[in-house]
């Protein structure tokens, strides 16, 4: 990964035109002299204070997260099961036996097709959402509260509430289609219409969850912006997409990047939403996810190594992914920002 | 935007609200009809009389009360310590300057893509290791701080605290916490509060490592709630009339929550 | 700044906090966090873990009410995933797990072949509690007892009498029972009634009858040295006969547990299934308000268990002969009685299955059918167990999802077949 670029990219450095530059200097230059040690100790504070805000989380990493890391890495490379234990070391074999697997590669499409049947819509319909929460609305409270619903209700309930409304005989939307006469869909059992149904108990969840994140970014947006590009003609459309678009981009790289992640490891929807014994998801595994293959390998056919190795391999895909994703939002960006 | 917003505004939102509340009425719809009527699959669109009934019935079932304290103590705690960690480390990575900041902050991106599932065998290792398994303790540690919480408050603060003001305030001679306290803490607020109620969510729905990590007897309230699925078959009537009596608690936490929310999102627009 | 709004947040916040508290407080009551063990007071805490329905509760109160140095907590667990993902990440960390632990049955195999990892429970007062074939399958290969079995799912054909008599065909359930001696009867009779009914199919799942098939033949994935012979003969005629079956429109097609089969209980949409005695409970909680169910004492091809459930030590507890004690205790033939009485969990124990309790027992929901007699006979007439080796299970759910993959029309069963082929091989 390319370093220190990410970071910037986020917005200190190309902060739209309204913020003067930040000052370069840093320290208490052209201020009456102070004592020594009171100077030295504000020096200190300026050098030490940052470190010591990101330390909680590094220190919780060192003690929680790092192992889990360290130990999946070592077990990808042993043969590992996950009762028996430590095997014989295996180099890249666990590796290379995954790769060759044809349920990953059939998984890893499936997941990508999932993906991109979740987060395109669902950040789209989420920024709409957001721009329509930004305004003087009645009730503002209950509306806002209210896009949240679907974040309370309880993974069993929504394993019930998608498993009778996707049924593929009994189910509510195929009986609603027979009216109209349109045939049953194979919800479980087509591949394209499974990733849709997923898709939708995704999207369902998390859509108002995101419009909330972009709620609160549009609403750190100075009004005078809008005030003076009305007053410049701009239309409500020119306005969204000329102040307030460039004006969140560091929340929208956010957003896009967690939903990338979030829905290259999705694994609760499309299990919830599986029915077979196996639970792998489907009979020919029509909508399984790579997350769900690392728990099969794992936990059904107790092989810890090649979940390891899987697991390892997902992170990789996710880093490209979100690579690309963080420069094609930066190129975007910057033209949104030209104005 | 000062305009009112019209009919088209009200009408999207009414649909997305129908939308959003739907499957939570139907959970209450099935909780409350008996179980024949519930194992039917589609239910009468009116509420059958059976709520509170199908409701005692979970509560007498599962240890409702206690798994309901256990994860609102989890959630509120761990919600709130997200919030204080991830806010001053969010506001370092935002608009402070120090060494190896931008590769930093790129590692905690990166350790969200690493796969979670795997991660429960060394856990609870670990926990065991340090004793805490069987113990709240055990699913509270692990999210104190969350990588998603540093990233998220970081990329709020980088645009919602002019730069400006925090040289402003250095200049006037103040420490660093205070800084933060009176300049970058404000303005966090609103994404703050959002910050919270997710942490609060994410832990309230997490099932998979709380029912490792906790003895049944002691359980929070998803897994509690999933062991009214045992028996010979899925009496959907108790299990959604459990579901649903749980979210209640959740329902009233909005409505307090809620007002300070929009409060919290309306502040952020007076700073710039 | 703000400060009314502060100050609200505050309130709010205060609120929020003393709520939490309140009910924390109320919560930790009981504060019994200890999993593992012993407490002060000399007391012994054996936590027992089960999944589904054991039909335990009024045991464990049993328990508790004579016994003051030990207690029993029963940790349940919805579902055999479920408990199955906890029993194997305990199992990986080393710690964790209940002192006795429940396995479902087709799990156990899988279970035998981890060494160390679970007590040898063998005792020689217990000698001949158990049906013979029952303890073969607690009995690792060196010839240690790892588990008690509970009970046991002798099978027998539940079927829908009104669906019958719609059909023309008989309802009486000798009647019914003698028209199913052989599974070429059974699939006949059934082309028959689909003939009469076009709505309705003749069995629930084809995954669950083959799942009834297998548990007749003799060695249905691997030979008695474990090696894996998933080409053979036996395995290929049920295969034939389950999937040639779906044209013919004999099965529903839906995969078993899922919840279009949950619905189709109450859509008249099968007449018939194979019933182990576990699955009267699954039968009638899923029909509940449908009239008309009834049991034959028969199963084509002849007698067929399938599931019963084992109890377990872990190696890992802290008070493992307790353990081993209560383990005992709960699946003495005394006990499984009553659990049968409570939730119909049929017992794998010789004396229990003699006892009045358990042949006078009757079942209302199957039309006062003589539940107890039919199954206790149903257990004599089990001649076949099917060898099981460490990775039964693991084939058994490629085979139902080959099988699943022709009821749901993703492949056709040459396809399928080769596909399950595939898997089988990359079990390694």
């Amino acid at each position: 990964m390319s370093n220190s670029t990410a970071s910037r990219g986020g917005g200190t450095q190309t902060v739209p035109p309204t913020r003067e530059g930040s000052p370069t200097a840093s320290g208490p230059a052209g201020r009456a002299p102070r004592p020594e040690w009171r100077q030295r100790l504000t020096r200190l504070d300026v050098r030490l204070s940052p470190y010591l805000y990101i330390s909680p989380f590094f220190l919780l990493f060192l003690v929680v997260g790092m192992f889990p890391l360290a130990y999946t890495a070592w077990v990808s490379v042993h043969e590992w099961s996950l009762i028996g234990g430590k095997g014989e070391f295996v180099g890249l074999d666990n590796f290379r036996e995954v790769l060759g697997n044809p349920y990953f590669t059939k998984q890893l499409v499936n997941t990508i097709s999932i993906f991109l049947l979740s987060s395109v819509p669902q950040i789209v319909i989420a920024v709409v959402l957001a721009a329509l929460l930004d305004n003087q609305l009645r009730g503002r409270t209950f509306w806002r509260m209210s896009i949240l619903l679907p974040f309370v209700v309880s993974p069993v309930a929504i394993a019930i509430i998608f498993g009778s409304l996707y049924g593929d005989r009994y189910g509510l939307i195929n009986e609603l289609l027979g009216h109209v006469g349109i045939d049953p869909i194979g919800w479980h059992t087509e591949r394209f219409a499974s990733h849709v149904a997923v898709a939708t108990m995704v999207n369902w969840r998390w859509t108002g969850y995101n419009a909330l994140i972009l709620l609160a970014a549009m609403q750190a947006v100075p009004r005078e912006l809008y005030e003076s590009a009305a007053i410049d003609g701009a239309g409500r459309v020119r306005q969204f997409a000329s102040i307030t678009l460039p004006m969140i981009r560091p929340t929208m790289i956010f957003v896009v990047i967690t939903s990338t992640i979030g829905g290259l490891q999705i694994f609760a929807e499309p299990r919830l939403f599986d029915e077979t014994n196996a639970r792998n998801g489907g009979s020919d595994r029509q909508f399984g996810t790579i997350t769900m293959l690392i728990y099969d390998f794992g936990w059904q056919l107790r092989d810890l190594g090649r979940a390891s190795a899987t697991a390892w391999l997902l992170f990789v895909v996710i880093c490209v992914f979100g690579i690309a994703n963080f420069l094609l939002i930066r190129r975007v960006g910057a033209l949104g920002g030209e104005r | 935007m000062t305009r009112r917003p019209g009919f088209l505004v009200y009408g999207l939102l009414t649909a997305f609200l129908i939308g959003s509340a739907a499957p939570l009425y139907w959970s209450f719809l099935l909780g409350s009809h008996t179980k024949e009527i519930a194992a039917q699959g589609v239910p009468p669109l009116l509420p059958g009389g059976h709520f509170w009934s199908n409701a005692e019935r979970a509560i007498a079932t599962i240890p409702f009360w206690k798994a309901l304290g256990n994860s609102l103590l989890v959630s509120t705690v761990t919600a709130c310590s997200v919030v204080f960690f991830c806010t001053l480390a969010g506001y370092a990575f935002a608009k402070l300057r120090f060494r190896g900041r931008g590769p930093l902050l790129v590692f905690v991106i990166a350790t969200m893509a690493v796969p979670t599932q795997l991660g429960v065998v060394p856990l609870f290792i670990l926990m065991s290791e340090f004793g805490w398994t069987g113990t709240l303790t055990s699913v509270i540690i692990p999210w104190l701080v969350t990588a998603f919480g540093v990233f998220f408050m970081r990329q709020y603060l980088v645009d919602a605290v002019p730069d400006e003001l925090v040289e402003a305030a250095r200049m006037d001679g103040c420490s660093q916490i205070r800084i933060f306290w009176h300049v970058a803490a404000p303005a966090a607020r609103p994404a703050a509060a959002i910050l919270w109620l997710f942490t609060f969510m994410q832990v309230w729905t997490d099932f998979f490592w709380p029912l490792i990590a906790l003895p049944n007897s002691n359980p929070t309230i998803q897994v509690a709630l999933n062991q009214l699925q045992s028996g010979f078959f899925k009496d959907y009537s108790l299990v959604l009339a459990g579901t649903t009596l749980a979210t209640i608690p959740l329902l009233v936490l909005f409505v307090l929550a809620g007002r300070q929310l929009v409060s919290g999102i309306m502040q952020g627009a007076v700073k710039g | 700044m703000q400060t009314p709004k502060t100050r609200r947040f505050r309130l709010a916040s205060s609120a929020l906090l003393a709520l939490t508290l309140a009910t924390t407080a109320a919560a930790c009551g009981g504060g019994d966090d200890d999993s593992s063990g012993s407490s002060a007071d000399g007391v012994t805490t054996i936590t027992v873990a089960t999944f589904n329905e054991f039909g335990y509760e009024g045991l464990i109160d049993e328990w508790n009410e004579s016994h003051d140095d030990i207690k029993v907590e029963q940790v349940k667990v919805g579902t055999w995933d479920d408990a199955k993902a906890n029993l194997y990440t305990k199992l990986a960390a080393g710690s964790g797990l209940s002192d006795i632990e429940a396995i479902e049955g087709d799990a156990m195999p899988a279970i035998l072949a981890e060494e160390g990892a679970f007590e040898d429970l063998t005792d020689e007062e217990l000698d001949g509690r158990w049906l013979p074939w029952v303890e073969e399958k607690t009995l690792n290969a060196d010839g240690q007892m790892i588990g008690y079995a509970t009970d046991i799912g002798p099978e027998g054909i539940c079927y829908r009498a009104d669906l019958f008599k719609k059909a023309g065909l008989p309802t009486d359930r000798e009647e019914v029972a003698g028209l199913m001696e052989t599974w070429d009867d059974y699939f006949a009779l059934g082309e028959e009634f689909v003939k009469k009914v076009p709505d309705t199919a003749w069995y629930d799942s084809s995954g669950g009858l083959a799942q009834a098939m297998l548990n007749q033949v003799e060695n249905p994935f691997e030979s008695d040295d474990n090696t894996v012979e998933v080409e053979n003969a036996e395995l290929e005629a049920v295969w034939a006969d389950v999937t040639g079956n779906i044209d013919k429109g004999l099965s529903t097609t839906l995969p078993q547990w899922s919840d279009d089969w949950t619905a189709s209980f109450q859509n008249d949409g099968f007449a018939t299934m194979a019933c182990p005695g576990w699955m009267l409970g699954v039968v009638e909680g899923n029909a509940e308000g449908v009239e008309g169910w009834d049991i034959a004492n028969v199963f084509p091809g002849g007698g067929g268990n399938w599931g019963g459930s084992f109890l377990t030590v872990p190696s890992q507890g802290d008070n493992i002969e307790e353990a081993k004690e209560v383990a005992a205790w709960l699946t003495a033939p005394e006990q499984q009685v009553k659990a049968f009485a409570a939730k119909g969990t049929f017992p794998s124990q010789v004396e229990a299955l003699e006892s009045d309790e358990v042949t006078s027992a009757t079942n209302a929901f199957f039309n006062d059918a003589p539940t107890g007699e039919i199954l206790a006979e149903r257990a004599q007439a089990v001649t076949v167990q099917p060898y099981k080796g460490p990775k039964y299970s693991d084939i058994l759910q490629a085979f139902q999802a080959a099988v699943l993959r022709v009821d749901d029309g993703s492949q056709d069963a040459a396809e399928s077949w080769d596909q399950f082929l595939t898997d089988v091989e990359a079990l390694g």
